[in-house]
């Protein structure tokens, strides 16, 4: 099957039913995105499907549809996006695990809702599990992102 | 004695319509007021349920999830970003369910959760509170809707919906017949 990863086309000789967490990792060796839990309840494999977040350990190969970006899409170290900027100036990160899935859940909501109220980040990001407990400054640095969209 | 013949004759069929109507009904109740049906049914709240999914027999949706106006979670987190459309096969306890529809809650006044046979009865069949079905299109709607289908095979470590689609739509057409007989209480 073919599909554009990261505005790159690929062609991948895998069963349909196979995640397409897998196929970007193991087959494509696109490694920011990473395996958590294999059943969306912990966020970690979280990439965009035609800029929608989608948990990729849920979406079989055969039921893509869409160009899919991974958190090495996202932005390019001369030009970050808004919310790997605001990760960096909070220092967001502890053992940065689950951080991946966390800012393309962010960036990804962000861009459906440009004015997020406080409890609407709690709800969009509570999904994202991180097991160091970096719960306050990804509140804090979703919160700068958006101001910080808002004005772009 | 004739007009008696005659008040027996129309009687009969109609106590029995009526019996069936409200047999009927109460096992419409039985699949409506189960938790794959009522976990989505959830009214204004707009916060999805996991009862009966092994977390406790009252548990309302884990991460928080809060679908708003939208039904879709477009306001914060979209249902689709786990619930993938497509026609799933669900075999893995606890993994996000997936249908060959857009995961969504059904609109507000469909509340189903926590309420009485007499009130879910009432709503479903007035077009006003039941998505503008009349009874003929609320039976094709059963027999057709991804989302029906699933609360009767909604996969591994959750209990299904007691009967089948066929079922659903053969007791309430039974229902519609004998005039849509609700109960009292």
């Amino acid at each position: 099957m073919k599909l554009n990863v990261n505005g790159t086309e690929h062609e991948v000789d895998v069963e349909d039913d196979m995640p397409l967490l897998w196929v970007l990792r193991d087959e494509l060796g696109i490694t920011g995105v990473k395996y958590g839990c294999g059943i969306a309840q912990c966020g970690a494999c979280t990439v965009h499907v035609d800029g929608v977040a989608v948990r990729s350990c849920q979406l079989a190969a055969g039921d893509l549809d869409g160009d899919v970006t991974t958190i090495e899409g996202l932005g390019t170290p001369d030009a970050l996006h808004a919310v790997q900027e605001a990760w960096v100036e909070h220092q967001v990160a502890q053992c940065g695990y689950c951080q991946s899935g966390q800012i393309m859940q962010a960036a990804s909501f962000l861009d459906l809702n440009s004015a997020p109220t406080d409890d609407q980040i709690d709800q969009a990001m509570s999904g994202n599990l991180c097991r160091c407990g970096t719960y306050p400054r990804i509140r804090a640095a979703v919160k700068s992102a958006a101001t910080k969209l808002q004005r772009a | 004695m004739r007009l008696l013949a005659l008040f027996i004759a129309l009687s009969l069929p109609a106590a029995s319509y009526a019996q069936d109507g409200a047999a009927a009904w109460e096992r419409i109740f039985a699949v409506v007021s189960h938790p794959r049906c009522t976990n989505c049914h959830v009214g204004e709240s707009g916060r999805p349920a996991w009862d009966d999914l092994g977390y406790g027999a009252q548990r309302l949706h884990g991460m928080n999830i809060v679908a708003g106006e939208s039904r879709i979670g477009a306001e914060t987190i979209p249902c689709r970003v786990c619930h993938i459309s497509a026609e799933g096969p669900n075999d893995v306890p606890h993994a996000a369910p997936q249908i060959d529809d857009a995961w969504r809650l059904p609109p507000a006044e469909l509340a189903w959760r926590g309420k009485t046979g007499a009130e879910i009865c009432t709503a479903l069949r007035d077009p006003d509170l039941n998505d503008g079905f009349d009874m003929e299109e609320l039976v094709e709607h059963v027999t057709t809707s991804a989302f029906v289908n699933y609360g009767f095979t909604p996969g591994a470590g959750r209990s299904p919906a007691p009967g089948s689609t066929e079922a659903l739509a053969q007791d309430l057409a039974l229902w519609a017949a004998a005039g849509a007989p609700c109960p009292d209480a």
